[in-house]
C-alpha cells in the first residue's frame, strides 16, 4: 500500500493501436456511410451524407484515441496480483494536457461548426427552374398533395394521394395538417418538416433523380402513424403535365387555408 | 396541556406503536390512496348534474389528485404538518421513532426520516421501475420482430412505447441520485443526515405516489401520444393523458423537492474542513444535477398543467382552433427535456469518477476541470432546447445559434472523458466489477457522444430527425452509459448498505451480456434509422427487417443481463461474501464509518484536512 508501483506507458504500441482504429474508423466512414443511408436524390441528401462522412471522419482519430487507451490500459495496467493493488504514483493535473485537449476539442467543434453553417446556408440557397408549389396537407392518417399550377393551366383543382414532381424543377412545399401534428419526410431528397394545424411550414428541394421515393410520417399522429406512408414520384416535365392533365378535377381547393 | 401530552410521549419507549399516526405504512398509504381515488372519482358524479363534454377527464383528473393525497395521507407524509397544526411538538423520541430507530426491516416500509433507509428503498424503486420499463421495452421489440407483427395491436403499442419512455426516464433521473444521492452523499458531505429529513422521505414516498397513476395509464387505454406528449394530439387522446399528466406533475413534486434537498445538504451540512475544493466528485455532481433538476423539472409540471386546462378546462393553450399552437408544447416540454439529459447523466458521471479514482489507486485526475466540465455541461443544456425543434418548422432562423450552443456542449462532455482517462492514465487498475461497469460507460459513451453530434448538425438532422437513429442514440447514452453508470454504482457501494459483496462472476456475466447486447441492438438500431426507418413505427416496410430482427435478439440479451444483475443482488443480499467497512480502500468518508452505518452516521462528526484522493501521496500532504 505505501511503496508506489509505476506503471510505464511506452508510445509505440499506442500509437499502432491508435492508427489501426483510427483507420477503421475512417474507413467505415467513407465506404461505410453511403452503403448505409439512403441514397440521394437532391442537393439536401447529397449534403446530409457528406457531412455525416465528413463528422465521421473527423471523430474517428478522437473515439480512436479513447479506446487505443481503454485497450492499451486493459492490456498494460492491469494489477494481475492478488488483493488491493498498491497506489499508483499520483497525477493530480496536467496543465498542458488539459489546455492541449480542450484546444482540440474547440478547434474540431468550430469546424463542424462551419461546416454546419455552410451546408445550412447551401441548403437554404437552393432553387432550380420553373418553381412550382404543392400543397401538402396531413391528417390521421394519410397524405394529400395539391397542385395550384393546375388552376392556372386546367383551370380545376387537382389534388392526389402521390406526389408527383419534375425533375430537376424547383418544388415548393407548404406542408400543415388539418387534425394534428405530423412529420412530412422525402428521405431520398433529404427534406423533412413538421405539418402542424393551424400553421403552413415550407420548404424547397429540387429532385435531381428520377424514380419513385417513398414519403414517410416522422412525427407520432396516433393509433396509424406507421401507416402514414405513400410515394413519390419524381418524372420529366412531359410526363408530369401528362399526369397532371390525366387527374380528374377534384371538388374544390380544400384544408389548406391557414385558419387564424 | 399538550405539554402533558408532549412529556408522556417524550417517555414512551420508541418502539412503542404511540397512536395511529405512528402506524402508518406503504400498506395505509395504497388503501387511503385507493379512497382518494374513489372518492375523486365518484363525488363529481354525485354532485354535478350537468356533465359537460370534459367530463370524464375532470373526473379522472380529480380522481387522481385524490390518490395523490391520500396516499400522501396514507403514508404519514402530512403527520408532520397535521401536528404542528394542532400544536404538537415532536418530541426526542418522535424524531428517532421517525428515523425508524429500533424498527428493523419494518422502517422500509415507513415513511422513514433516515437518509439511509430512503436511499435503499429509492434502489428498489428505481430497480422496481426499471424493471417495469424493462418488460415494456420487451414486449415493443417482440412487436417489432418482424414488418407486420400483430403481436399487440397499435393502441395498445403506442401504450407500452409511451409508458416504456416515461417510466425509464423516472427510473433512470431516480437511479443514481436517488440511492446514492441519499445513501452516499450526505456521509460524503460529513453530516448526520440530510437538511431535510422528512422532505427527503417526501421525495421519496412522492415517486411511488406518481408512479401508480402513471402505470394506471396503461389500464384505461393507455395514451397514443409517445412520452413526448406532444400537442394537439394530447389534447386528442384517451383519458389515459389525464393520469398521465398527474403522474408527471407528482413527479416534479418529487424531484423539485429532492433537488432543494439535495443543494441545501451540501451548501449548509458539510463538516468542518470540508471545503469545497475538497468535496467529493460524486458530491459535486449531485450538486450539480440536483441544481440543474431545479431548473428544468418544473417545466414539466407547468406544461402538463396547461395540457390538463386544455383537456378538461376548455383552455386553448395548444389548440390551434383557438389560437394556440403546439410549438408552445414543444418548447416548454424541451426546456425541460434537454437539461434532463443531463439530470439523469451527470450523478452517474459523479459516480464512475469515484470509482476510477478508487480502482486506479491514483487521485482523480484535474479535480477542478471535473467540476468544471460538469458545470460547463450543466450551463450550456439550459440552452439547446430547440434542437430537438429543428424539424418542426418553429423559428428556422435560430437553427444556426442553437446548432452553436449544442455543439459547444462537446467541449465540456470531452472534458469528462480527459478527467476519466487522465485518472486511470497509469493506474493499478483494479478490474474488479465497478471498474468493468465504467469501462463499459466510457465506451458507450463515446458512440452516444459521436451520433450526438450527427443529430446537432441541421443539414444531417433533416434526414434523421424522428428516426430510428435517435432512438439508437439516446439509448447509447441512457442503456449504454447511465444505465452502466448506475449498475457499476451499485457494484461499488452494495458492500456499504449490505456489508456483503456482489458476487463477481455473476457481475461479469451481467457485463458481458449487457455490453454485447447493447451493440448488437443499437449498432442495428443506427442502421434502421440510416436507411430511413421512423421511429414509433409499430410495422414497417420489408426493407428494415433484417436490422429489426438483430436489434430485437441484442434486447432480449440486455435484459439477460439485467436478470443476472437483479439475481445477484437479491442472492447477494442474503448470502454475499461479507465485505467489512472499507472493502475497496477508498478514502471517501462513506468508507471510513462502519458497515451497517449507524443511525446518524458518526460518533464524532470528523474535521477534514484534505480531499479524499490522496492516493500514492503522504497522508495530509495537501492539507
Ligand atoms: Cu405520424
Ligand atoms: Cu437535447
Amino acid at each position: 500500500m505505501t511503496k508506489n508501483n509505476s506503471n510505464k506507458f511506452s508510445l509505440k504500441p499506442f500509437l499502432v493501436i491508435w492508427a489501426v482504429l483510427t483507420a477503421i474508423g475512417i474507413w467505415i466512414s467513407i465506404k461505410g456511410t453511403p452503403w448505409l443511408m439512403e441514397k440521394s436524390a437532391s442537393h439536401q441528401m447529397h449534403m446530409a451524407i457528406l457531412t455525416v462522412i465528413v463528422f465521421s471522419v473527423a471523430a474517428a482519430p478522437v473515439a480512436a484515441g479513447i479506446y487505443a487507451v481503454q485497450i492499451y490500459a486493459l492490456a498494460k495496467w492491469r494489477y494481475k496480483g492478488e488483493g488491493v493493488p498498491p497506489d499508483a504514483e499520483p497525477l493530480r493535473n496536467n496543465v498542458k494536457a488539459v489546455s492541449a485537449w480542450i484546444g482540440v476539442s474547440a478547434l474540431l467543434t468550430t469546424f463542424l461548426l462551419i461546416w454546419g453553417l455552410a451546408a445550412l446556408a447551401s441548403d437554404d440557397n437552393v432553387s432550380g427552374p420553373n418553381p412550382m408549389t404543392v400543397n401538402v396537407t396531413g391528417q390521421q392518417w394519410m397524405w394529400s398533395f395539391q397542385y395550384p399550377i393546375a388552376e392556372t393551366l386546367l383551370h380545376h383543382n387537382v389534388e392526389s394521394n402521390i406526389l408527383v414532381i419534375p425533375v430537376n424543377n424547383q418544388a415548393n412545399f407548404n406542408v400543415t395538417s388539418v387534425d394534428v401534428t405530423h412529420g412530412f419526410w422525402v428521405p431520398s431528397l433529404g427534406v423533412k418538416v413538421d405539418a402542424n394545424p393551424g400553421t403552413v411550414t415550407t420548404l424547397s428541394v429540387v429532385p435531381n433523380k428520377p424514380g419513385w421515393y417513398d414519403i414517410r410520417c416522422v412525427e407520432l399522429c396516433g393509433l396509424n402513424h406507421s401507416a402514414m406512408i405513400t410515394k413519390a414520384h419524381v418524372v420529366s416535365d412531359k410526363e408530369f403535365l401528362t399526369w397532371l392533365k390525366e387527374q380528374p378535377a377534384s371538388p374544390a381547393a380544400i384544408t389548406t387555408s391557414v385558419k387564424n | 396541556m399538550t405539554a402533558t401530552i408532549d412529556l408522556q410521549k417524550s417517555h414512551s419507549p420508541a418502539t412503542n406503536g404511540g397512536g395511529f399516526l405512528r402506524r402508518l405504512n406503504f400498506g395505509t398509504g395504497i388503501i387511503f390512496g385507493i379512497i382518494g381515488a374513489l372518492l375523486g372519482y365518484f363525488l363529481p358524479h354525485h354532485f354535478f348534474d350537468n356533465q359537460g363534454s370534459a367530463f370524464a377527464d375532470q373526473c379522472t383528473v380529480i380522481s387522481a389528485v385524490g390518490w395523490v393525497i391520500g396516499f400522501w395521507f396514507g403514508i404519514g407524509a402530512l403527520a408532520g404538518p397535521f401536528k404542528w397544526f394542532l400544536g404538537w411538538d415532536q418530541t426526542h423520541a418522535d424524531e428517532m421513532y421517525l428515523a425508524g430507530k429500533d424498527q428493523g426491516k419494518k422502517r422500509y416500509w415507513k415513511y422513514c426520516t433516515d437518509h439511509k433507509v430512503v436511499g435503499v428503498q429509492y434502489l428498489v424503486l428505481a430497480m422496481v421501475l426499471l424493471g417495469a420499463g424493462g418488460i415494456l421495452a420487451m414486449l415493443i421489440r417482440t412487436d417489432l420482430i418482424s414488418p407486420g407483427s400483430h403481436f399487440v395491436n397499435q393502441q395498445v403499442y403506442n401504450s407500452f412505447l409511451s409508458l416504456h419512455g416515461m417510466l425509464m426516464i423516472i427510473s433512470l433521473i431516480i437511479a443514481v441520485a436517488g440511492p446514492w444521492g441519499n445513501f452516499v452523499m450526505p456521509i460524503q458531505c460529513g453530516a448526520r443526515d440530510m437538511a431535510f429529513p422528512r422532505l427527503n422521505a417526501l421525495s421519496l414516498w412522492t415517486v411511488v405516489a406518481a408512479a401508480v397513476p402513471l402505470l394506471t395509464t396503461l389500464f384505461i387505454g393507455g395514451i397514443q401520444d409517445g412520452w413526448t406528449t406532444y400537442a394537439p394530439i394530447s389534447i386528442q387522446t384517451g383519458i389515459g393523458m389525464n393520469t398521465f399528466a398527474i403522474a408527471i406533475i407528482t413527479f416534479v413534486i418529487s424531484t423539485t423537492v429532492a433537488g432543494v434537498n439535495t443543494v441545501c445538504t451540501i451548501m449548509t451540512m458539510r463538516t468542518t474542513g470540508m471545503s469545497l475544493d475538497r468535496l467529493p466528485i460524486f458530491t459535486w455532481a449531485s450538486l450539480i444535477g440536483g441544481a440543474l433538476g431545479l431548473y428544468a423539472m418544473p417545466f414539466f409540471a407547468t406544461a402538463m398543467t396547461m395540457t390538463i386546462l386544455d383537456r378538461s378546462a376548455g383552455t386553448s393553450f395548444f389548440s390551434a382552433d383557438s389560437g394556440g399552437t403546439g410549438w408552445l408544447w414543444e418548447n416548454m416540454f424541451w426546456l425541460m427535456g434537454h437539461p434532463e439529459v443531463y439530470v439523469i447523466l451527470i450523478p452517474a458521471v459523479g459516480a464512475l469518477l469515484e470509482i476510477a479514482t478508487v480502482f486506479s489507486r491514483k487521485p482523480l485526475f484535474s479535480y477542478k476541470t471535473a467540476i468544471g466540465g460538469m458545470a460547463g455541461i450543466a450551463g450550456l443544456s439550459i440552452l439547446v432546447w430547440a434542437h430537438h425543434m429543428f424539424t418542426t418548422g418553429w423559428a428556422p432562423q435560430l437553427g444556426g445559434p442553437f446548432m452553436l450552443t449544442t455543439e459547444l456542449i462537446s467541449i465540456p462532455t470531452g472534458i469528462i472523458f480527459l478527467v476519466a482517462v487522465g485518472t486511470i492514465w497509469r493506474g493499478n487498475l483494479w478490474m474488479k466489477t465497478p471498474m468493468i461497469w465504467l469501462m463499459g460507460f466510457i465506451a458507450n459513451f463515446i458512440i452516444g457522444g459521436v451520433t450526438g453530434i450527427y443529430l446537432s448538425d441541421i443539414p444531417v438532422d433533416n434526414t434523421m430527425h424522428g428516426t430510428m437513429f435517435v432512438v439508437a442514440h439516446f439509448h447509447y447514452v441512457f442503456v449504454g452509459s447511465v444505465l452502466f453508470g448506475a449498475i457499476g454504482a451499485v457494484y461499488f457501494w452494495f458492500p456499504k448498505i449490505s456489508g456483503r459483496f456482489l458476487d463477481e462472476k455473476m457481475g461479469r456475466i451481467s457485463f458481458w451480456l449487457a455490453f454485447i447486447g447493447v451493440q448488437v441492438t443499437f449498432l442495428a438500431m443506427f442502421v434502421s434509422g440510416l436507411r430511413g426507418m421512423p421511429r414509433r413505427y409499430a410495422s414497417y416496410q420489408a426493407i428494415f427487417e433484417h436490422t429489426n430482427v438483430i436489434s430485437t435478439i441484442g434486447a432480449y440479451t440486455i435484459m439477460a443481463g439485467m436478470l443476472v444483475s437483479l439475481a445477484n443482488i437479491i442472492l447477494s443480499w442474503r448470502s454475499g461474501e461479507p465485505s467489512g467497512p472499507n472493502p475497496w480502500h477508498s478514502k471517501t468518508l462513506e468508507w471510513l464509518v462502519p458497515t451497517p452505518v449507524p443511525l446518524e452516521n458518526f460518533e464524532v462528526l470528523p474535521v477534514i484536512e484534505s480531499d479524499p484522493y490522496t492516493y500514492g501521496e503522504k497522508e495530509g500532504a495537501r492539507a
